[in-house]
């Protein structure tokens, strides 16, 4: 882009930019958030936009853990059913009022109220397996909540960020009829203005009391802000984007993998890949008759040249990783690391004890933009030919393709499940029976036994133990091939320090701008 | 004049009638659930229940249709699925930014057209009529998203004359609103005119070939009084008609030049829409347009004895 | 007729070149259109690949020669298609005329009011974006302008003596329909027809521009033109190429059309 385009585009879309203060930015969503109520009507941006105002009682850490967030400390009871948060002391909402334990009980009837429509309700009140059958408030900094079963996942559930981290929220932040009005929370920034397809605001919320740390760490950490405000700007579209990023009309914006080496060309972007857990998968249907054969499966597994396919949809940039539990994971270690090996000759012949006979085989992929879906499958596609597959690539309208991923009903598919930071969690998103929920992948009892171990213990040796054995049979059974973890590619201004984005989101309270 | 008016829009009802039942029907049949959509990969049956309640689409189609329809009368819309913002407003506000761009189009394209078109059948088979059918027609052959796209290599790439990509609305920047407008609406314009020419030419021709005309010239008129006062005149009625049906079917059109210079109009609210199988904004975009289409031809129809003192409106 | 001779010339050319093309395409190609070669990814035009490479690395010449063949199929069947069942309609409609006209054009009518496009749009997504999707979609966008045509040509043609005639001669309907009023709405079909495939070839270009005709990896000069939008900058063929091929063959066809229509449609004679 020359400056002078760069110029009519500052014109244009700069308003914000100019006028604004030294410490306000300007953040790209790539589509208008949903709503500003958390958990409820959500997609990544409305959570990215929606964290940046409220706040749980935990949150995750960069490496998948969770921390205290609201709570000063958690306790759980010996038989692991009971969970003591002690609140922070001198955290007040945006409005002012003080945070108390009966916020925090208000809060959490107002989510189990099927009015509420908390998409996170069924984790909660017994239908997904997990119940909080009693939550109390001894005094005002201390709320317990008792489960029926012991789970090692009760607080990453509460942690969830499209759970919009169950945040505490403020009775203001609902009309006097009790519908949702605005986010009245704890976070560090302050809802501003909402207007639709156009942007969303926010300013900094000068009361605001972090969680303890020296730098921002996923959704705890430092979080008190240096900005003075924030402008959420839609932007459609990639191009676009990038245009705004030269010419400084956006200063943080998510953008095309292959867009990267263009932008860091420029004198005022940095450009770069940010990792996620979500993950990058091909989904065999192991029910198949075909694809049934486990050394067919095996096979495939032997035919990518797995690094090659990764640098070839991330631009060089991404990591290969054929396990369940994500890179950035604290239990990743050289266990999880070994992966397949590309073998050709391998793969020949296991085809050949596998009896196949070139019966084709059908990959379903979708075109959705930062989503490697169609890239791999057409890359895995060429790969499995080389080895005497005959491998077709479907591509369906990603709302089609879910369709036939909800319903199982696929031989191969090229798909991407969002992030899970807890391995348990991240096993259990492909891992169950196939007969009452047909978009599981891997059906195998033992497995599940061993995820529901990982569930429920608590001990970090015993749990690393599970999540190797998983590895090992997910190596063996290969019921997906799982290539790598998210490799988002993030620009932003070189005015703009300090805005990496977290999990695919955009998270800015810890950034600052240095220059102009 | 008044019975004619009502006898036309008592004719559009049935139209837009059958029209709402086609539409709800059709985008019923489309594979995909809105519901499973919004919760991705997430989605536990629970949860999945839970949404398709929350939306009523766990009512039957008929019950669907009826309470859709009884709010459709009552100008009611209904809520899109995905953005949760009421139908209708957010049709009329992408409406008015397609409208912008195509109007001005095709009213540029006209004062261009109309004219060239009436020279060139004037001119039957010299040159000048040779060079005019021979762009109209090459231009009319080269689609909206390829011109679009050339313009935009040209102008927007190559000579840095004009922002890529993008759109700014007037309330906001009208310098630059101007500025992002430029290629689509010359996008337009020259496809237009393509069409327009060709139009307008084949009009003016039939009616330089009618009976009174050539009674004229035996009159001994003079060839510009020939052609201003009869057929000119006489020949822009049925132009008048054919920039009707080019504005209505532009707004099907559209959705292709917005994809290209990532226009946020009507054309792609309903391809997005689609998509996204946002049911309550798919049938709003289709029934919008279809009664915007009635619409227009009605009004056109309406003007054409203004145009046409042959036809009279009883 | 001067023009008439440039038109036929000119359009037959391009077409004949077009047809060659596809039919070459449909059996050999210089490399296979969907073979994905990473050390060639986005080669300009040159010697190895006359029109260059995109972004698989895949020859942009091959897969222009194969997409040629796609569309000239999708949109002789779809013509194919339109035309029987519109001119069935029509047929139907305009000889029985009273209740089942009135009912049968009522729908037509509806169906018009939609510009074809969007009745297309949505009956793609019912009928899947695949070649037979675009087929059946298509087919039955287009169906009522045919209707209407046949209708109308019929209903100027039963009142005629010849047809009158037959009636009389105890002929059954069905015999007359066949014999004397099919055969009089060949003329006008065929100028339509010819028009048809250029808006079919438009539409389903148009379509898979915006992501819903034949998905890829197949290739059609659609969905080319759309996988060129991001590597524009840095790619211009792969903008190019695509988008010439679609304006010719439509050059070619309307030029053909307007010389069709000029000697089928003595009332148009003269007029463009």
């Amino acid at each position: 882009m020359t400056r002078f385009l760069a110029a009519l585009l500052g014109m244009a879309l700069a308003a914000g930019a100019a006028t604004a203060s030294a410490q306000s930015i300007t953040v790209a969503l790539n589509a208008d958030i949903r709503s500003t109520n958390p958990g409820v009507n959500r997609d990544d941006n409305t959570d990215a936009v929606v964290l940046h105002m409220v706040e749980g009682l935990v949150g995750y850490r960069a490496n998948g853990s969770v921390a205290p967030l609201l709570a000063e400390s958690v306790e759980r009871s010996d038989d692991g059913k009971t969970y003591s948060f002690r609140l922070r002391q001198g955290v007040t909402f945006h409005n002012g009022a003080p945070l108390t334990s009966a916020d925090v009980l208000w809060s959490w009837n107002r989510y189990m109220d099927p009015k509420t429509d908390w998409r996170c309700r069924s984790d909660f009140d017994g239908r997904n397996g997990l119940k909080v059958e009693k939550v109390e408030a001894p005094d005002d900094r201390t709320v317990t909540m008792t489960l029926d079963h012991a789970s090692a996942l009760f607080l990453d559930a509460l942690a969830r960020t499209d759970c919009g981290g169950t945040a505490i929220l403020h009775k203001d932040s609902l009309k006097p009829d009790g519908s949702w009005d605005k986010p009245v929370g704890t976070g560090p920034f302050r809802f501003g203005e909402w207007r639709r397809g156009e942007y969303v605001t926010v300013s900094r919320f000068d009361g605001y009391q972090s969680p303890p740390g020296d730098k921002p760490d996923g959704m705890v950490g430092a979080k008190r802000t240096a900005l003075a405000s924030v402008k959420f700007l839609v932007v459609p579209d990639a191009s676009t984007a990038k245009a705004a990023l030269a010419s400084g009309a956006v200063d943080v914006a998510q953008v095309l993998e292959t867009d990267v080496p263009e932008l860091n060309k420029t004198k005022t972007v940095e450009a770069g890949f940010f990792p996620s857990t979500t993950k990058h998968t091909f989904l065999f249907q192991t029910r198949d008759p075909l694809l049934g054969n486990v050394k067919l499966r095996q096979a495939i597994a032997a035919s990518l040249d797995i690094p090659q396919l990764v640098a070839a949809v991330s631009n060089g940039e991404g990591k290969p990783n054929n396990s369940g539990v994500p890179v950035t994971s604290a239990y990743y270690d050289a266990v999880q690391a070994k992966g397949y090996a590309y073998d050709p000759a391998k793969a020949k012949a296991l085809l050949k004890e596998a009896g196949y006979k070139g019966e084709p085989i059908k990959i379903i992929a979708n075109k959705r933009v930062h989503v490697p879906s169609f890239n791999a499958a057409v890359i895995a596609q060429a790969m499995m030919q080389a080895v005497g597959i005959n491998a077709q690539i479907e591509v369906l309208e990603w709302v089609t393709q879910l369709d036939r991923y909800n319903t199982g009903n696929y031989q191969m598919m090229s798909f991407s499940y969002s992030g899970r930071l807890d391995p348990a969690l991240s096993y259990e998103q492909f891992s169950g029976p196939k007969d009452s929920q047909p978009r599981k992948v891997w059906d195998d009892p033992a497995v599940q036994d061993l995820i529901t171990k990982a569930s429920t213990i608590s001990d970090e040796a015993q749990r690393q133990a599970v999540f190797d054995e998983l590895h090992k049979r997910q190596m063996e059974a290969t019921p997906l091939i799982i290539f790598s973890n998210g490799q988002e590619a993030w620009a932003h201004t070189k005015r703009v320090q300090g805005a990496d984005p977290w999990e695919g989101k955009a998270r800015v309270w810890g950034a600052r701008v240095v220059g102009n | 004049m008044l019975h004619f008016v009502f006898k036309r829009i008592a004719m559009a009802v049935p139209t837009l009638l059958i029209m709402a039942v086609t539409v709800f029907v059709l985008i019923r049949l489309i594979p995909g659930d809105p519901a499973a959509l919004m919760l991705g990969d997430l989605a536990t049956p629970a949860s999945l229940a839970d949404l398709r309640e929350r939306l009523g689409l766990d009512q039957s189609l008929p019950v669907q249709f009826g309470i859709w329809f009884g709010n459709v009368l009552r100008g009611d819309f209904g809520i899109s699925i995905t953005s949760s913002q009421p139908v209708l407003p957010l049709v009329l506000d992408r409406f008015w930014i397609s409208a912008r761009v195509v109007l001005i189009a095709v009213l540029l394209a006209s004062l261009f057209a109309v004219p060239a078109g009436m020279i060139a059948a004037w001119r039957q088979n010299s040159g000048t009529d040779l060079f005019l059918v021979g762009t109209a027609t090459l231009l009319y052959s080269i689609p909206t998203f390829w011109l679009g796209l050339l313009l935009l290599l040209l102008f927007g790439l190559e000579l840095n004359w004009l922002p890529v990509v993008g759109y700014v609305s007037f309330s906001e920047d009208p310098r630059a609103a101007l500025l992002y407008i430029v290629m689509p609406v010359m996008t337009l314009f020259l496809h237009e005119m393509g069409v327009l020419i060709r139009m307008s030419r084949a009009s003016t021709l039939e009616v330089l070939r009618l009976d009174y005309i050539t009674h004229a010239r035996a009159k001994g008129l003079s060839e510009t009084a020939v052609l201003w006062r009869h057929a000119f005149k006489n020949a822009f009625g049925p132009t008048w008609t054919l920039i009707g049906l080019v504005l209505g079917n532009l707004l099907g059109g559209i959705a292709v030049v917005e994809t290209v210079f990532t226009i946020p109009g009507l054309g792609r609210l309903l391809v997005d829409a689609i998509f996204a199988r946002d049911y309550p904004v798919i049938q709003g975009c289709l029934l919008f347009v279809a009664f915007v289409y009635v619409a227009v031809n009605l009004v056109v129809d309406l003007l054409y004895p203004v145009f046409d003192p042959r036809v009279t409106a009883e | 007729m001067k023009r008439l001779s440039l038109n036929v010339v000119l359009g037959g050319a391009i077409i004949g070149i077009v047809i060659a093309g596809a039919v070459l395409g449909a059996v050999w190609t210089p490399y296979d259109p969907l073979k994905i070669n990473f050390v060639a990814r986005l080669a300009p035009p040159g010697a190895a690949h006359w029109l260059g490479t995109d972004e698989f690395g895949r020859d942009v010449l091959s897969r222009l020669m194969a997409a040629a063949a796609t569309s000239m199929l999708i949109s002789l069947s779809t013509v194919a298609a339109a035309g029987l069942l519109g001119t069935a309609v029509g047929l139907v409609s305009g000889y029985a005329r009273g209740w089942t006209d009135r009912i049968l054009m009522a729908f037509n009518d509806a169906l018009l009011a939609f510009p074809a496009i969007l009745l297309a749009l949505g009956l793609l997504t019912v009928a899947g974006a695949n070649s037979s999707g675009i087929i059946v979609a298509l087919g039955l966008a287009y169906t009522p302008s045919v209707a209407r045509i046949v209708r109308g040509t019929v209903l100027s043609l039963r009142e005629r003596e010849f047809v009158e005639a037959s009636r009389v001669m105890g002929n059954s309907e069905f015999y007359t329909v066949l014999r004397h009023i099919l055969p009089n709405c060949v003329g006008p079909m065929t100028v339509l027809a010819t028009s048809m495939f250029g808006w079919v070839l438009l539409a389903e270009s148009a379509l898979s521009f915006l992501g819903l005709g034949v998905p890829p990896p197949a290739p059609t000069w659609g969905n080319m033109l759309a996988g060129s939008r991001p590597f524009i900058a840095q790619a211009v063929w792969l903008g190019i190429f695509p988008g010439l091929c679609i304006s010719l063959t439509l050059l070619g066809i309307n030029l053909l059309g307007d010389a069709l229509r000029d000697r089928l449609d003595p009332r148009m004679r003269g007029a463009s």
